[in-house]
């Protein structure tokens, strides 16, 4: 279970200027099972795989002690 | 990581062009994100390989240290880690994917009869 703002406060740790969209589909409440889209100038001339490496990077922490089981990661450079 | 493991896994995303590492099999999913890659990959037509690591821990964490990608599934084609559906997705609506395929096998996919 991690509320939005500590998931926004994980990635904006690694990267200050991200624009962070959080949604919970675990089918049973458990809000562990998240949609997480990040948008930030620190993605830019990165692959897209590198782009997602970055966001498991910042929510390594979550990841690691179970209050994220699952992320389903949208990644796009600042428009 | 040990060395055998590390050869184990080069043969076997070598030996098969198109690898899922994932929790379950192709007949018996256990997570939905396997399912799901099983899914996108029914769609293509081409052969693929699941590979349930769910109980090895030891080579679970090869793959990650090998990849630096925490999670499973893990999908190798031709032998190139290329992460999930999260970016299986997107390269195949930008076309990228059909490529990537078409260079692994070297040819259109042969129509193949899904007897489910």
């Amino acid at each position: 279970m991690i509320d939005d703002a500590s998931v926004i406060e994980l990635i904006h740790a690694h990267m200050p200027d991200a624009r962070v969209e959080v949604a919970d589909w675990s089918s049973f409440g458990t809000r562990d099972h998240l949609n997480v889209t990040v948008v930030s100038s620190a993605f830019s001339g990165k692959t897209r795989l590198d782009q997602h490496r970055m966001v498991y990077a910042a929510l390594g922490e979550a990841l690691k002690d179970g209050r994220i089981h699952a992320v389903q990661i949208k990644t796009s450079e600042l428009e | 990581m040990s060395q055998n493991l590390q050869e184990e896994i080069q043969n076997e995303i070598t030996a098969t062009k198109i690898v899922v590492y994932g929790k379950g099999t192709k007949d018996a999913p256990r997570c939905g994100f396997t399912m799901e890659t099983i899914e996108f990959f029914n769609k293509f037509g081409y052969p693929f390989e699941v590979i349930d690591v769910l109980e090895n821990m030891e080579k679970r964490e090869a793959l990650s240290s090998m990849t630096n990608w925490p999670t499973l599934p893990k999908v190798f084609i031709g032998g190139k880690f290329y992460g999930d559906t999260d970016i299986l997705g997107p390269m195949e609506e930008s076309g990228e994917l059909k490529d990537v395929l078409a260079g692994a096998f070297g040819s259109e996919p042969k129509a193949t009869i899904n007897l489910r």
